[in-house]
Order: structure tokens, then C-alpha cells, then sequence
């Protein structure tokens, strides 16, 4: 997954960036309101963490160049709680709201929720046959038991599973997989495709030659 | 009812309504007596006729019985009269009889009140008055119900000629009735009238009490319509529209700081608690721990920082009246200053420039050597290269005490020259945890000058720069005089 956080606090961003890259999301992130429309509207994200205090262009600013057209799903950072500012966030097209100070746990589980979503899932638990991927705990069952999976690979396969019957670009997988600063090569996608076909089973990943991947 | 009977209507009402009440009785109780004394003038006249009549008619009794002869007087007359009831003009006798109202008789008395000759219908209580009047004058006087003339003769005899003032009277209290009752028409009509021009005159203040509620009630943005004839209500619509701008300003400025506090506020903490809950989720080397340690370290000293400064805009907030006032001199203020800000300056690589005159002024050096503070501290952290100059300046000019910082920095882009003393305004729009400073310093300083009765203005030199001017009351000659 892959997420834009736009944020005007050093700190803050880099602490917000830093707990997203542990939990395995692909993270780019922007100082200002220009800057966050910018990165916006060039890159698909999965989601955006906006705050709305920013220097330049402030969060509404933001959203307000962002929709209709971009539909990437949007959670608003805002130090403000009161109801007529939480209200006027969901009306400008947000998606989620969140007061600060937040629980960084709760923005982890709102920013999984919101990417489901968009993707038609309703449930943190995805299964595919037998196996099971619990996006919560970011762990893989095959049958009922266990299967260790690296942060790369488990985020290329929960990928696939949310897009279950799509076939995904490569293209699209390096943009929703891998942040700006990622100077993975492309051939490290076919070695994490490998790897997830030898512990999870040949028949999981299918290939489409010249398209991409899809789990059917 | 109590708020009705002390309403300013019905206040009004009461003393619009005894006023009229008394100039209508006073105009009623004068044209009354000016309307029974001309009754009684005109009573007057017609006894004084009765009595030429009736003298005239003795007089000619008296010549047709050989009279007058020698030794003539009223009183021989008047014997004459009663030895000789015939002798009595029969013409004169139907105009003194009976006792219908109106009716008129005469008596002609000695001193001793002895009736001498009278009609016979002069009523029992006729008596000679204890005062007579001089001779050949003549004396009215109205006496139970009737008006009689007196007179008195040389010789001792006393004339009264008299006249019932019976239909007078019905006619004056025929009149008085109907005095009674235009006096009470015009009173009543006077009521409705008052009683309509007061609730006309007290409507615009139930508006303005309406209106005035209704904002108290929290609708801050309702004003008073003034009706624009700049009467004393309209003026007073004025004023209160005015003080309800500026309290709705100050509650906007208030509600605008306690967001942008909370805002503030709010930032470090959701730093601690991302960066704690992030670095304890796993095992981590020594060196993430301390990173993550150093980071909640920079940020509770900011957090610190900024409650140091709301406390001291609190403070100044409070007003003038906290204030402690004793002489100082702004000058060994600024001297001070310098030296605690040197080490900053010198890292910065910024020269500091001192041009100090003694400068008395009355305030409380605690609160001024923070504004300093502030005004140097701003100007060398704003510098933006190494070799720059700040230039502190202080000094009496007019009866003023100045004081100025003036750099050759970037100066402030126009655009925020307006708003660098709005609390947690920042030029550099960054809310860096890093930089140090929380957006309200030159707001405290602000707050401190005003305080001190003085103020303050920030302007962009020409070329290069910016100048802080800060000017005080000096300390007055009568002020040194009593300290």
C-alpha cells in the first residue's frame, strides 16, 4: 500500500512516516499543501494522511483541489475536535477524520479500513482457498498454519489478494508497493513472486504474459 | 405587576397624568370663581338699580304726603313710612315680596339693629353688620345665599337691600357640572394620548432590550438597527453596537487563541505519543532508542517553551493593573540583555551594536528585560548570514522613551509586516519543532509595551532590514519627585 502524508511538522512527519514504513506501507510524504497536490495528483495512492493546518494550501485547500477527481481516499489530521470542523472535513470529501493527539494504533487500523474499502473488502480477514491473510495482524495461513512471510512479500501478496481477479501491472505494483525513495529493481518483483509461489503454492499467482499478475 | 408599576411608561404616565390633572383643576377652580364673580358683579348692579327704585319710589311717597319739608332726613322719612303703612308705594311692594329664589327685599335699620322700615319678606337672619361702613359708603357682602348692599346714612340709619342668589347658584352649579365634566373629558383624552407618546417613546428601548438579550443569549452577530435620526436612543444604539463590535472582537480573538493554543499544544503531544508507541511495538539497537529519546526530549523542551509563553501572555493579559511599577533604566535593561543574548550572537556569527543613552522610565524590569529579550533574540535568530550587524539602540526623545533593534537581515515580506505581533503568527510558516521559537514572542513583547502604556511598531528599513520601535512614558519629573 501506498501512502502520501502531508504534514508541516518535521518531526511529526517523519515519526508518521517512519511507524507507516514499519507496518510495511510504501510512504512519500510532503511539508505543504502544493506540495501534497502535487505528489497527489501525479501518484495513484491508496491513501492520503492529510493534515489540515499547512503552510501554502491548507488541508481544505487541499481536498478541495484533489476531488472529484482524484478518489483517493482521505483521513484528515487536525488538532481541531470540534463537531462543526470534524463535520465540514467529511463534507469536503474526506474520508475519515482524526483528532490529534491520536493513537497511532487507531491510525494504522482506520488507514487499513479505508484502503479495504476502496477495494470492496469488508472484513480485515481476506481468503483465497485455503489460505487466509489477516491484514490486521499482517499475517498469512495456509490451511491453519503459519507462513512466514518478508514485509515485501506479504505486502505484494495482500496487494494481489485485495485486487483478487484483477490483473495487476507490474507498473501498478511498483507504484502502490514501493515509496520515492525505493530504488528496488524490477527484477526484485519476480524473485518476491517466486519466493510467495514456493511457500504458498504454484497455482496462487497466476502470470499474465506481457500484462502482469493476478490470484484468481 | 410590580415590573409594570415601575416601568419608565408607567412612571411617565403617573406624572403626565397629575400634572394635567392640576392645571386642568387649577383652570377649572379659576374660570368657575371668575364666572360667580361676575354673577355677583352683575347682582351688583342690578340691587344697586333695586335700590334707585326703591329710593326713588320713597321719595315720591314722601312728596305726595307733603314732603319734603324743612329738617328732611331719611329717618323722618322712615317714620313717616311706618306711622303711615299706605303711604307705601304698592309698585314697590311687588317687587319686594314673597320668597321665590331670586327674590329681592330691603330693610332700613338703626345702629341697634332695630328694623326703622322693611318688606315684609326680609328673611329672619338680616342684621346690621358689626362693621358699618363710613358714611355714604356702601358695602357688599354675600351672606348665607344672599347678596346685600349696605349702607349708612349720616344720621346713623342703616340700609340693607337684598337679593336671594337662588338661581345664581343653580346656574354656577349648572356651570361647575359641566366644567367637571369637560375637565375630566380633556383629562381622560390627555391619558390616552400621554399613555400612547410613552409606549411610543419607550419602544425603541424594548427593541434595543429585545435585541440586546437576544445577543446576550450568545447570538453575537445580531446587532441593533439604529433608526438613523440620531436621537439620544439612536445614539445609545450607537454606542451599544459599538461595545458589542468589540466585545464580539475580543471573544473571536480569544476563541482564535485558545484554538491556535490547543493547536499548538496538541502537535508535541501527538509527537511523544507517535514516537513512544512506535519505538516500543519491537525490540530496537540503542542507538533508534536514544534517537527516539533525543526527539521526545527536543519536543518536551518546546512543549516547555510554550507554556512558559502562554503563561507569560496570561500574565500580561491580565492588564496593566498586575503590573509592578518602580524606575528603571531601559538602558541597564538592554545592557543585560546584550550580555545574556551574546553567546547567541556570536554562534550566529552576528555582531551586536550598543547604542545606549540613560533612559528612566516607571515599569517593572522583570516584564521589560523580556520584551528586550524578545526584540534582540528575534533579530539575531532572524539574521540570515554570518558578519550582520543588530543594532540595540535606547535613548529620551520628545518625553518618550525609545527604544530600537535594527538589523541588516532579510527584513519581514510584506505581506506578514501586519501580522508579526498576532500570536503564533510565524514570517517563516514553518511550525518546525526545531527552530525554537512558538510564534508568540513578538506578541508578548506587544502585550508588555501596551501594558506599560507605550507601544510598538516593526517596519522594513529601506535596502536592507528591519527595525522593532518601542516607545514609553518617561518617567515623569513628579514621579521622581515622590519616589
Amino acid at each position: 500500500m501506498r501512502v502520501l502524508v502531508v504534514e508541516d511538522n518535521p518531526v511529526l512527519l517523519r515519526s508518521l512516516a517512519d511507524s507507516l514504513r514499519e507496518e510495511s506501507f510504501a510512504v512519500d510524504t510532503a511539508e505543504d499543501g502544493e506540495e501534497g497536490v502535487e505528489k497527489a495528483t501525479s501518484v495513484a495512492y491508496d491513501a492520503i494522511v492529510l493534515d489540515v493546518m499547512l503552510p501554502k494550501l491548507d488541508g481544505w485547500g487541499v481536498l478541495a483541489r484533489l476531488r472529484p477527481g482524484i478518489r483517493t481516499p482521505v483521513l484528515m489530521l487536525t488538532a481541531r475536535d470540534a463537531v462543526p470542523d470534524r463535520v465540514r472535513g467529511l463534507d469536503c470529501g474526506a474520508d475519515d477524520y482524526l483528532t490529534k493527539p491520536f493513537n497511532l494504533d487507531e491510525l494504522l487500523a482506520r488507514l487499513r479500513a479505508l484502503v479495504r474499502r476502496t477495494t470492496g473488502q469488508t472484513r480485515s480477514l481476506i481468503e483465497v482457498g485455503d489460505m487466509k491473510i489477516d491484514t490486521a495482524a499482517r499475517r498469512v495461513f495456509l490451511a491453519g498454519v503459519d507462513v512466514p512471510l518478508t514485509a515485501r512479500e506479504y505486502v505484494l501478496l495482500e496487494y494481489l489478494a485485495l485486487h483478487r481477479g484483477e490483473t495487476v501491472s507490474r507498473t501498478a505494483l511498483y507504484e502502490h508497493l514501493f515509496d520515492e525513495n525505493d530504488d528496488s529493481l524490477s527484477n526484485l518483483l519476480d524473485v518476491h513472486v517466486s519466493n510467495l509461489r514456493r511457500k504458498l503454492g504454484r497455482d496462487l499467482i497466476a502470470t499474465r504474459r506481457g500484462h502482469g499478475y493476478c490470484i484468481e | 405587576m410590580r415590573t409594570f408599576f415601575h416601568s419608565i411608561r408607567w412612571r411617565v404616565q403617573a406624572w403626565h397624568g397629575a400634572i394635567l390633572l392640576t392645571v386642568i383643576l387649577g383652570f377649572c377652580l379659576t374660570s368657575h370663581r371668575l364666572a360667580w364673580n361676575n354673577q355677583l358683579r352683575s347682582v351688583d348692579r342690578s340691587l344697586a338699580q333695586t335700590e334707585r327704585t326703591l329710593i326713588r319710589g320713597l321719595m315720591q311717597a314722601a312728596e305726595a304726603h307733603g314732603e319734603p319739608g324743612p329738617g328732611f332726613s331719611p329717618r323722618r322719612l322712615a317714620d313717616k313710612l311706618r306711622s303711615n303703612p299706605e303711604v307705601f308705594p304698592s309698585a314697590l311692594g311687588a317687587i319686594f315680596q314673597g320668597r321665590e329664589p331670586g327674590f329681592a327685599y330691603f330693610s332700613l335699620r338703626d345702629a341697634d339693629n332695630r328694623p326703622l322700615l322693611q318688606s315684609p319678606n326680609v328673611p329672619e337672619d338680616v342684621a346690621v353688620p358689626l362693621h358699618t361702613p363710613p358714611e355714604f359708603a356702601e358695602e357688599a357682602r354675600t351672606v348665607s345665599g344672599r347678596r346685600e348692599i349696605v349702607h349708612r346714612t349720616p344720621d346713623g340709619l342703616v340700609s340693607i337691600i337684598g337679593m336671594d342668589l337662588g338661581p345664581e347658584r343653580r346656574e354656577m352649579r349648572r356651570f361647575a357640572w359641566s366644567l367637571v365634566a369637560l375637565g375630566g373629558g380633556v383629562w381622560l383624552v390627555g391619558l390616552l394620548g400621554g399613555w400612547w407618546l410613552a409606549g411610543r417613546a419607550i419602544q425603541p428601548v424594548a427593541d434595543i432590550s429585545r435585541t440586546a438579550s437576544r445577543i446576550a443569549e450568545g447570538n453575537l452577530e445580531e446587532r441593533i438597527v439604529p433608526d438613523g435620526t440620531n436621537s439620544e436612543l439612536d445614539q445609545l444604539s450607537r454606542v451599544l453596537n459599538a461595545t458589542f463590535d468589540r466585545l464580539h472582537a475580543a471573544l473571536e480573538r480569544q476563541k482564535q487563541f485558545t484554538a491556535d493554543a490547543s493547536h499548538e499544544l496538541r502537535t508535541p503531544v501527538t509527537i511523544l505519543l507517535s514516537e513512544t508507541q512506535r519505538i516500543l511495538k519491537r525490540d530496537r539497537t540503542p542507538e533508534e532508542y536514544r534517537a527516539v529519546i533525543q526527539t521526545c526530549q527536543a519536543t518536551a523542551q518546546r512543549m516547555r517553551q510554550l507554556t512558559e509563553a502562554l503563561l507569560l501572555l496570561a500574565r500580561q493579559d491580565r492588564g496593566a493593573g498586575e503590573l509592578r511599577r518602580e524606575p528603571c533604566d531601559l538602558a541597564a535593561i538592554l545592557r543585560t540583555t546584550a550580555a545574556q543574548l551574546q553567546p547567541l550572537a556570536d554562534a550566529r556569527g552576528i555582531q551586536l551594536r550598543l547604542e545606549l543613552e540613560t533612559a528612566l522610565c516607571m515599569g517593572d524590569p522583570t516584564a521589560l528585560s523580556i520584551l528586550t529579550t524578545n526584540l534582540v533574540g528575534n533579530a539575531v535568530e532572524h539574521h540570515d548570514r554570518a558578519g550582520g550587524v543588530v543594532v540595540v539602540g535606547c535613548g529620551v526623545h520628545e518625553g518618550q522613551v525609545r527604544l530600537a533593534v535594527s538589523d541588516d537581515g532579510p527584513g519581514i515580506p510584506a505581506a506578514d509586516l501586519p501580522h508579526v505581533f498576532d500570536r503564533f503568527y510565524r514570517v517563516d510558516s514553518a511550525r518546525s519543532g526545531g527552530s525554537g521559537h512558538v510564534g508568540l514572542g513578538l506578541a508578548i513583547a506587544k502585550a508588555i509595551a501596551t501594558n506599560h502604556g507605550g507601544d510598538i511598531v516593526a517596519e522594513n528599513l529601506p535596502g536592507r532590514g528591519c527595525r522593532f520601535s518601542v516607545q514609553l512614558p518617561a518617567r515623569s519629573p513628579s514621579a521622581r519627585a515622590s519616589s
